[in-house]
């Protein structure tokens, strides 16, 4: 295939703008799935990502399109719109030299599209807008072009309106990709620089790696080395994906497909990584990625004692095909054996969660989520802490920093004053507003992590009306007044209640906990104290009132072995709890911690 | 089993009600007066078969439901006549459930000439609008001619059964049928909290959010409230929900308590005969047809263990005021149960709801309030 007909280009998008099913016209059109294959968001292959209609894994596909007689190729990733995912959108990129920019056009610009528009001007992408969705009754395509305009500097005379849905303006759109996004520059005849954009994992094959090839021609059987591993493997499958992986002898400069090499495990890659000839190798590694960050940390726990092994190995299975989540066996008091999580943000989490009940059959308990501190200790060192019971004691502590966030929210006009209060509440920095429109404005705030991370989002959801929007990357850390907030059951501290927050949240968030607890715990035989402590200081207190009266009648008829298995069953129930200090703590009152206050 | 011990306690089941009250869990149908002969017939075949493989030699016998007295008198007279069959211990106790405005002086006098000395009345409450929650369809007056038929027939024991923490009612409404039931000297008073069982009408409204359970404090009150006055008014409480005039604790219920053997034949009646537990189906048609082909009615059979047999002992003795009799236990299950359940014991006894006694061990006033969750820790 000559370079010139290559286009290699990304479909980014604020979530559910439409990319997935932009990606299936396109699929459609240009013959790469028969019609009878054909399924709604076709490339979102995972049953997650079916179930919950959103794309959690960016997905690569060849297709050949033909434009006026002459055949093109072109090679898209469609990309995930949730912010959890963002680094994904960002490999993305970097394997390309366009991208689509999709917009709702009952929606108009979005967080995320300002997001996703600003990773791909910074990757000197071409970028062509789409304007989506033009069928629907409440669609205004001309205001949503005049936002792209306003906020992206794009004009609106390069803006393509389409359904994704319908197919119209679609042939119209393929023709703006040929014209405006550039062909790749990479010479075929050059050494081999191919970057790892990607990877999977294949119980057959091992790991896949996603390549774009930058420069030069891999072949099959050939020798190859990772350069950032220093690690030489033989190349023992080429391949394009047309959606489904389809072998091929070479792939050349310009081109995109998949590698199999005999590689075992996903850790053995890393994404970002340069592929080149063993025997000839690149001068130099193409400039690669920052692997994804952990954000959120919190624990698993199995549900019952015994199932710790059914957990770590469902763990390791998970790790196999997703690398961007981390463990780390974990000891709790109360809960026993289980594993510290990191995640890329509460979406992952959950989708890391729902993974290991539903493809491993494992039931856990997770305890709040947190984020990582630093904590400057009096000697000069500096840790990172991510859990409450990590923090060194007092005395050799001189300073406690947290994460902070730059967070962008795009929001109607008219819910300004609400959300300005909400950002006051959790501690945040306004930083500027600007209309996008008469009618929508882009408030740009400062947060700490922390408070953002419960139920910031769903506030923001319900003040707008569903219309808000947001988006936001850390930027850094500064010291803070924190404090740890101990919860005791029955005069004991409860580990895997305690939370590092903010000395001004601390009361309240303490009350609300505990007022949560005496909720959630049953009345026990005796009269249990609930606190809500900082140190040794006590700021909120409930108590359970002993159970007074639980009798129930006869054996009627002498029907004994009824009443016994009746009260069996009451133990076999106590049995899932989990008891601390003579307190049977049923699981989900460990998640009252993550609970929204009010 | 070869070598079962002679059975002293006789239980017969009869699965028939006028109408069925919504609170009821027990297996009862509306009365079908074609086909109770047929269960009449199939409940004397049982119990036949039965004598044949047991030594029955029955010190009480206890004809429950359901409401035996639905059914026809010489119907009723003619099971009793089976049932009364010697050998019959000296001084049986012999007991029939009844329903008020069931007994007829007709019907008490089929009674006790059959040779039952023991009415177990289910009065339930003399409030009217509560006997219409729990779907009773007596009135409260009725009771007191159910007593009045039953003594002018020479039955003297009297039980009456009441329900408190019944949805609506009150602590001073609850103290009201006490009295009116204290009125009527009765010999035995069982006094139960309403509970709601799955499956019944009165759970589905509570499901539904239609009426709503005592409140537990109120329940308690209640309760505490029941002890108090029947000490006062000399009937002493014997077991959680039973309370009797010296001597007229009940003989038959006692075997229960006690975890002693029992045979219980009807359908749905449970047993314990040789260290079985067994339960006969709870199905009326089912049951008549099993022993008109010659087939076992038994649904459900356990061979406890030891172990299972001593368990259960503490859940059934604990229940008794006196409590268990630490002696009597070691001798038939070979440990002293304050070291057999020595975690247990300690614990509850630290929290002050169980008593060590040199020669018992019985919950205290507080422990009979919540004994179902300190019986299940032994469980
Ligand atoms: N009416 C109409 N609906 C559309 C159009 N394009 C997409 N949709 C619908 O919008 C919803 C979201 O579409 P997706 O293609 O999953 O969106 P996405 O951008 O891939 O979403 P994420 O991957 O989760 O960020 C789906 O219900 C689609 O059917 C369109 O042109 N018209
Ligand atoms: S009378 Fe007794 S057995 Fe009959 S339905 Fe009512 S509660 Fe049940
Ligand atoms: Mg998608």
């Amino acid at each position: 295939m000559k370079q010139s007909l290559i286009r290699n280009f990304s479909i980014v998008a604020h979530i559910d703008h439409g990319k997935s099913t932009l990606a299936d016209r396109l699929l459609q059109i240009s013959g790469a799935v028969a019609k009878r294959d054909m399924k709604e968001q076709l490339l979102d292959s995972m049953d997650l990502e079916r179930e919950r209609g959103i794309t959690i894994k960016a997905s690569a596909v060849t297709i050949d399109m033909e434009i006026d007689g002459v055949t093109y190729m072109f090679n898209l990733i469609d990309t995930p719109g949730h912010v959890d995912f963002h680094y994904e959108v960002d490999r993305a990129l970097a394997a390309c030299d366009g991208a689509l920019l999709v917009v709702d056009a009952t929606q108009g610009v979005q967080a995320q599209t300002v997001a996703n528009a600003y990773a791909a001007i910074n990757n000197d992408l071409a970028i062509v807008p789409v304007v989506n969705k033009i069928d629907l009754p409440g669609a205004t395509p001309e205001d949503a072009a005049i936002e792209i305009e306003h906020v992206l500097g794009i004009s609106v005379d390069q803006v393509q309106f389409v359904s994704a849905k319908t197919g119209e303006g679609i042939p119209e759109l393929i023709r703006s990709i040929a014209a405006h996004m550039p062909p790749p520059k990479g010479d075929p005849a050059g050494p081999l620089q191919a970057l790892v954009f990607d990877s999977e994992y294949d119980d057959y094959r091992g790991v896949i790696c996603y390549l774009r090839l930058v420069n030069g021609t891999i072949r099959k059987g050939q020798k190859i080395l990772l350069m950032g591993r220093g690690r030489t493997y033989v190349c023992t499958e080429l391949g394009k994906f047309r959606p489904k992986m389809t072998p091929c002898e070479q792939l050349a400069a310009g081109e995109t497909g998949y590698m199999v090499a005999a590689i075992k495990t996903l850790q053995d890659v890393t994404v970002g990584d340069t592929v080149t000839d063993a025997v000839a190798p690149a001068p130099s590694a193409l400039p690669g990625y920052e692997p994804p960050k952990q954000m959120v940390f919190c624990d698993f726990f199995p549900s019952s004692g015994e199932a710790f092994e059914e957990l770590r190995d469902a763990l390791a299975r998970l790790s196999l095909n997703d690398a961007s989540f981390t463990y780390q066996p974990q000891h709790s008091d109360a809960l026993g054996f289980g594993f510290r999580c990191g995640f890329l943000g509460l979406l992952h989490m959950d989708i890391v969660q729902e993974r290991l009940e539903r493809e491993c059959g494992v039931d856990v308990v997770q305890t709040a989520p947190s984020v990582t501190y630093e904590v400057q200790m009096t000697d000069g060192d500096v840790i990172r802490i991510d859990a409450a019971g990590d923090l060194p004691e007092g005395t050799k502590v001189a300073e406690l920093r947290e994460p902070w966030i730059d967070m962008q929210i795009i929001t109607p006009a008219e819910a300004v004053g609400s959300i300005m209060q909400l950002a006051e509440q959790r501690r945040g920095i306004f930083k500027k507003q600007e209309y996008l429109s008469p009618t929508r404005v882009m408030m740009t705030y400062e947060f700490p992590f922390n408070e953002i991370l419960y139920d910031f989002y769903d506030k923001l959801k319900s003040m707008t009306r569903g219309y808000g929007t947001m988006d936001y990357h850390v930027i850094g850390y500064r010291a803070s007044d924190l404090v740890k907030l101990d919860i005791l059951v029955n005069g004991k501290p409860v580990d895997a209640l305690a939370t590092i927050l903010h000395r001004s949240s601390a009361e309240r968030r303490g009350r609300r906990i505990i007022q949560r607890l005496r909720e959630e715990i049953d009345r026990h035989l005796f009269e249990i104290p609930l606190q809500a402590a900082i140190g040794s200081k006590v700021i909120a207190r409930e108590t359970i009132k002993a159970l007074r009266k639980n009798v129930t009648a006869k054996c009627y008829g002498g029907d004994v072995t009824r009443k016994r298995k009746l009260l069996e069953k009451q133990k076999e129930g106590k049995k899932r709890m989990k008891t601390v200090g003579n307190v049977d703590i049923p699981q989900k009152a460990f998640m009252t911690v993550l609970e929204p206050e009010e | 089993m070869t070598t079962s011990p002679t059975v002293r306690a006789l239980y017969v089941h009869v699965p028939y009600c006028h109408t069925i009250c919504g609170y009821c869990d027990f297996y009862s149908e509306v009365l079908d007066t074609r086909a109770a002969p047929r269960l009449v017939r199939a409940l004397t075949a049982e119990l036949r078969a039965q004598r044949s493989r047991c030594r029955l030699e029955p010190l009480t016998i206890f004809v429950g439901g359901g409401t035996p007295t639905t059914l026809a008198p010489d119907l009723l007279a003619r099971l009793l006549a089976v049932l009364a069959e010697p050998p019959l211990g000296a001084e049986l106790e012999f007991t029939v459930e009844a329903n008020p405005a069931t007994v007829s002086p007709q019907v008490a006098d089929a009674l006790a000439s059959a040779g039952v000395n023991r009415v177990s009345i289910g009065a339930q409450s003399f409030d009217p609008a509560e006997l219409r929650v729990l779907e009773r369809i007596h009135r409260p007056e009725q009771v007191a001619q159910t007593v009045r038929h039953a003594r002018a027939a020479g039955i003297d024991n009297i039980n009456l059964d009441l329900i408190f923490a019944v949805p609506g009612q009150s602590l001073d409404s609850w103290r009201r049928s006490l009295d009116a039931a204290l009125e009527l000297e009765p010999d035995h008073l069982s006094c139960y909290g309403l509970t709601f069982e799955p499956g019944t009408p009165l759970h589905e409204q509570m499901k539904g959010g239609r009426i709503r359970p005592a409140d537990p404090e109120l329940e308690a009150d209640m309760y505490e409230a029941t002890v108090a006055t029947l000490a006062a008014a000399g009937l002493r409480q014997y077991e959680i929900s039973n309370f009797a005039r010296p001597g007229r604790e009940c003989r038959h219920n006692l075997v229960y308590w006690h975890n002693e053997p029992y045979l219980g034949i009807g359908p749905s009646a449970s047993g314990f005969v040789g260290g079985v537990r067994y339960k006969n189906v709870p199905d009326t048609a089912e049951y008549v047809r099993c022993l008109d082909e010659g087939r076992s009615p038994r649904a459900q059979q356990e061979t406890l263990s030891p172990e299972q047999r001593a368990r259960e002992s503490v859940m059934l003795e604990l229940r008794l005021v006196e409590g268990i009799d630490r002696r009597r236990f070691a001798q038939r299950f070979g440990h002293d149960p304050a070291e057999l359940f020595g975690d247990q014991v300690r614990r509850h006894a630290e929290l002050g709801l169980l008593e060590i006694g040199p020669a018992t061990l019985r919950l205290t006033r507080r422990g009979m309030l919540v004994a179902d969750s300190v019986i299940t820790d032994f469980l």
